[in-house]
């Protein structure tokens, strides 16, 4: 390749963001525009009794006050489980729930006001363990009348393959652990803001931190009524998402309500508290788990019952409660397998998406496992994986289709310089070494909203000035993909990145893309774009190659020049475009990507396939103090298999923010509660690792050449946290010997296992 | 902004002071004391921002006695040669407050009166009102111990451990003049009257009148940076061999164990210091833990010190 593409490549959108000159969606200020605010419930679960607003409508400087009955239509990301309002309507289910809305001329003004709303609450019993939501309640304790057999269960997920069970009760090697995991949440920078402004058209326009923009079109329609081609979303710069914000909310809902009922510009933005209240993080959870393997060490089978927390609300729960299961299929291959995952309703804020969805928490039980096993078996623990990855071009029991796969590349490099056939095992004592691998999807095959579109489509545009404009839906979100799109459409064109220019993420005038999650935007988004530019290289071709006289196909794009290879005809890049845009004008070419058919037959066969899928193997190295139970990350080798490193610098930045944020969930992160308020909802509480507690990184990007990825791209953003957990836990047993089966281990968990082993 | 007055000397100070008595905050630096005003746990009308109060910034040392302006930044201190070479302790301690960023800002005097905390207190008011009010803040209840005497909200300073650990005295100035006294005389063993300071008395200054022959200190957290204090120790024996042994984070006050080194022993070390914290489920950092490492923490002292 000789353009951009594999040349590390610094984001496009990365200056402003430095300089602090991005425009974020608070930035946004009109005319005339009014602050939203809202009450919240106090009460976990409860009956709303009464609920009068008479006086905040009256008060100063209020323009308008709703409450759940102005908008009762419920919605969700999933539409088999559009189970929330935009307000609590009749009844609340956890504590912080909105249960009315104040659109004030100043801030202040409606903060005011909202402490004029008077409600009174009739308390239902709170559910805040989900061991007690899986028990028979009475009917007016359950939290959802949908849900089955008098229980708060959401759902219950269940595949079982080749009757794991029954190998298991015989097998000579094998290992059972039960897990627990605190809630984490994602933590990004930018809090929730959303900007809605009814046009003079009436039509919509809502700018959102959203890293769905489609989804939060569509679900804007169905709870306001209005036609989908009068709603435009457009997301501007975000800081951050991680999954955190992949869900239509209540807030954007209420905020676009409110626009369209007062006809002035309304604008919410949350506190860091609203932030944390609002949540959709990774679910608690607790697991047992066993795998067997034969005197070889290869693995037998897997079973395991998983049962996670999740809150008032649906959200991706479905989704998470299968990936907690068919995730487990890779890296190794394991063909008597199965898993049930029930979800609970609790009445706490609801659980959702993030980073590595639903497969980070089992991904560390069995990892954990695994060392166990090789432990009894007296192997190297990495001779155990080693001798049980799937192979390339295979499936899984489960009928994933394994393309690409450099796991072994990845387990052999960190392996190596690491050292670790000369020091694990035998460093002294409280020093240790730990091995995990990953797997994860390079995006979902299948839409959340089956319909017969394509995944995404993206418009490059070539007009007079010689500028590329690549139109698309993706939104960035910090990932690269806007950087991404420059790079494809430069390397198709053989152009400089400055002739490239991006508009994104705005259902108004970009082409649907489905969205920001499940990693999946390189790979399709990527595949599109590289579709659209080059048709538009072969519409050019075939203008120049017609007066020129010449071949399409003899004709050179490179170092911003259209040349033959005798150089008999050599056009800068503006002289080609005039060629081709000759008696014709601008054009636009399209390009698109659909997932291959795939998967099998079965109930529940669509979770987790995608078209390729990512691997990882990561070494960490911790020191732990025996006294205090304190355990310090020294460094972690990690190498990712994304296929081909498109931006080998944002690949880097991706593992290091997994190992940074995976670091968190073992050893400081956590939501913890009482009675189902949250106690730690502020960045002083809630502990992300600071620069100080992020160990060294060596970092190695393996590249397999997926076949059909992008240039042979695959995922980079969420896979690369799953190693980070189980290696961190493996460490510590080679450390000082005890088994950590509870997240995050903080100091006191670790002293009460080692005072448990002595 | 009327209601931000920022003096130019401790006279304009205290007459400020005096003007919206009852009414005012002062900001010795005011790192900690914002996320009081966002949370709505400190609603006086009046600021009175300490910044420009020169003559409190100073770090020097007197017939042996060194002397800290109370308005000396903690970054100040961190940097100071005096204090790296001759007493060590100090650097060490506020080396251990908040992060870089924050101790470019805050003071020791800010440092020495910071509020007491408890998990149930610090929080938005909106938290607050949600679970239900405790006594530090407007309830008749402790949200920790269900009892409605006694607050058991954590002395938190890391400086302060030290400063005790050193015999140190404060000064301050009271309408009828300036009064030096023991810093442990400072504090009160309440977790909401923290302190003895009236409205009418202003911090100038610390007097630390020893060196230590050998010290010892630590502080316990989950981070390496930024977290508040679950447990300090700071530990000195000067060169009558008298040990200063103080532990904060633990109980309302910071707690001193003072002993000739000869007579004490580790057991009657821990025992008193055990005895003598009201330590209570208030910090993230569960009280089994911090209790065992109260143990941890002085035993691991006592090899130093012996």
């Amino acid at each position: 390749m000789s353009g951009p593409i594999g040349k590390p490549t610094p984001y496009i959108d990365g200056v402003e963001k430095v300089r602090g000159q991005a425009m974020y969606t608070d930035d946004y200020k009109l005319p005339n525009m009014l602050y939203l605010t809202f009450l919240r419930s106090t009460e976990s679960h409860a009956k709303i009794k009464s609920l009068d607003i008479s006086s905040a409508k009256s008060y100063p400087g209020v323009v308008a006050v709703a409450t759940g009955k102005d908008i009762p239509v419920s919605f969700g990301i999933l539409p088999i489980s559009p189970d929330e309002t935009a307000m609590a309507v009749e009844k609340v289910r956890y504590n912080g729930e909105i249960v009315a809305a104040v659109a004030g001329k100043t801030v202040e003004a409606a903060q005011e006001a909202v402490k004029n709303i008077k409600v009174e609450y009739e308390s239902i019993t709170a559910f805040t363990d989900p061991h007690d939501s899986l028990e028979k309640c009475n009917l007016e304790e359950q939290i959802h009348p949908h849900t089955k057999d008098g229980k708060n269960i959401h759902k219950t997920a269940e595949l079982r393959f080749n009757e794991p069970e029954k190998e298991l009760e015989t097998a000579k090697y094998k290992q059972t652990g039960f897990f627990k995991f605190a809630g984490v949440t994602h933590a990004f920078t930018e809090p929730h803001s959303t900007l809605a402004i009814w046009n003079g058209d009436k039509t919509l326009t809502v700018i959102s931190a959203t890293q769905v923009p489609h989804y939060l079109h569509k679900n804007l329609s169905k709870v306001l009524g209005l036609p989908l081609h009068k709603i435009q979303v457009q997301k501007p710069a975000l800081g951050g998402g991680f999954g955190g914000k992949s869900d239509p909310f209540p807030h954007e809902m209420i905020t676009a309500y409110m626009a369209m009922k007062t006809k002035q510009p309304v604008k919410c933005t949350f506190s860091r508290e609203e932030v944390f209240i609002t949540h959709h993080g990774r679910h608690p959870t607790e697991m047992s788990m066993s795998v067997s393997c034969d005197n070889s060490g290869k693995i037998t089978a897997l079973d395991t019952d998983i049962i996670i927390d999740g809150g008032a609300y649906g959200s991706f729960g479905v989704v998470t409660s299968y990936y907690n299961g068919v995730l487990l299929q890779g890296p190794y291959k394991i063909d008597k397998f199965g898993f049930r995952t029930r979800r609970a309703y609790t009445n706490k804020h609801q659980c959702g998406a993030m980073r590595g969805h639903g497969a980070v928490n089992p991904r560390y039980a069995v990892e954990v496992i695994l060392d166990m096993l090789a432990q009894d078996l007296n192997m190297d623990p990495c001779d155990l994986r080693n001798k049980n990855f799937l192979p390339e071009n295979s499936f899984t029991v489960g009928e994933f289709r394994i393309t690409s796969n450099g796991v072994r590349d990845c387990l052999d490099t960190v392996r190596k310089k690491s050292d670790w056939d000369k020091r694990y095992g035998k460093l002294p004592y409280g020093r240790g070494l730990g091995i995990a691998c990953g797997f994860f999807i390079s995006g979902s095959a299948l839409p959340i909203i089956w319909n017969r579109y394509p995944q995404t489509v993206v418009h490059a545009k070539l007009d007079f000035d010689g500028r590329i404009v690549m139109f698309s839906g993706a939104s960035e979100i910090g990932q690269g993909s806007d950087t991404m799109l420059v790079q494809i459409a430069a390397e198709e064109l053989g152009i400089a990145l400055d002739y490239v220019q991006v508009e994104v993420a705005d259902t108004k005038t970009t082409p649907v893309d489905l969205g920001s999650y499940s990693s999946r935007v390189t790979f399709m988004v990527g595949n599109a774009a590289k579709t659209a530019s080059s048709n538009i290289r072969k519409e050019m071709a075939k203008a120049i190659g017609k007066e020129k006289n010449v071949s399409p196909d003899k004709l050179i794009f490179a170092n911003s020049r259209i040349q033959t290879q005798d150089k008999s005809i050599d056009l800068s890049w503006e002289d080609g475009v005039e060629i081709a845009m000759a008696g014709r004008g601008a054009f636009v070419e399209s390009g698109h990507y659909i997932s291959p058919k795939l998967g099998g037959k079965y109930k529940g066969a669509g979770a987790g396939l995608s078209p390729s899928y990512s691997f990882g193997a990561f070494i960490s190295e911790v020191t732990v103090n025996s006294d205090t139970g304190e355990v310090n990350v020294e460094k972690i080798w990690a190498a990712h298999d994304c296929g081909k490193a498109l931006n080998p610098l944002a690949v880097e930045g991706q593992i290091e923010g997994s190992i940074h944020m995976g670091i968190g969930q073992a050893l400081t992160e956590e939501m913890r509660y009482k009675n189902g308020q949250q106690m730690n909802p502020n960045f002083f509480d809630y502990r992300i690792p600071s620069s100080v507690d992020t160990p060294d990184m060596d970092i190695s990007i393996i590249e397999s050449n997926d076949p059909e990825g992008p240039y042979g791209a695959k995922e980079a953003g969420e896979g690369p946290i799953h190693p980070v957990l189980p290696s961190i836990g493996n460490a510590v047993y080679d450390a000082v010997g005890i088994r950590m089966m509870e997240l995050p281990m903080t100091p006191d968990k670790v002293l009460s296992k080692l005072k448990e082993m002595s | 902004m009327e209601y931000y007055h920022i003096p130019s000397s401790v006279e304009e100070t205290l007459s400020i002071a005096d003007n919206y008595s009852g009414n005012y905050t002062y900001f010795a630096g005011g790192t900690d004391i914002q996320i009081y005003r966002k949370q709505k746990l400190d609603t006086h009308d009046h600021i009175i921002d300490l910044s420009r109060l020169d003559e409190l910034k100073s770090i020097t040392v007197n017939k042996d006695h060194l002397h800290l302006g109370a308005m000396t930044t903690l970054d100040d201190i961190i940097s100071s040669d005096i204090i790296n070479s001759n007493y060590p302790l100090i650097s060490e301690a506020a080396k251990s407050v908040a992060t870089p960023v924050i101790r470019k800002t805050a003071t020791i005097g800010g440092n020495l009166l910071v509020n007491n905390r408890c998990i149930f207190y610090n929080q938005s008011k909106e938290w607050r009102d949600s679970i239900g009010s405790c006594l530090k803040d407007k309830g008749d209840i402790c949200q920790v111990t269900g009892g409605n005497k006694s607050c058991y909200a954590r002395n938190v300073s890391d400086t302060a451990t030290a400063l005790v650990a050193l015999e140190s005295e404060i000064i301050f100035l009271t309408p009828s003049g300036s009064i030096q006294k023991p810093l442990t005389e400072l504090y009160l063993p309440c977790g909401i009257k923290s302190n003895e300071l009236d409205e009418h008395s202003i911090l100038t200054g610390i007097t630390i009148p020893i060196k230590a022959e050998k010290w010892w200190y630590r502080k316990l957290r989950l981070r390496k940076t930024l977290d508040f204090t679950s447990l300090t120790v700071a530990a000195t024996v000067d060169s009558d061999r008298i040990a200063r042994i103080c532990l904060n984070g633990v109980s309302m006050s910071p707690v001193l164990i003072k002993e000739a080194l000869k007579s004490l022993t580790l057991e009657s070390l821990i025992k008193q210091a055990r005895k003598n914290c009201k330590t209570v489920e208030n910090d993230l950092m569960p009280l089994k833990y911090r209790r065992e490492m109260i143990n941890v923490y002085l035993k691991e002292c006592w090899e130093t010190l012996h």
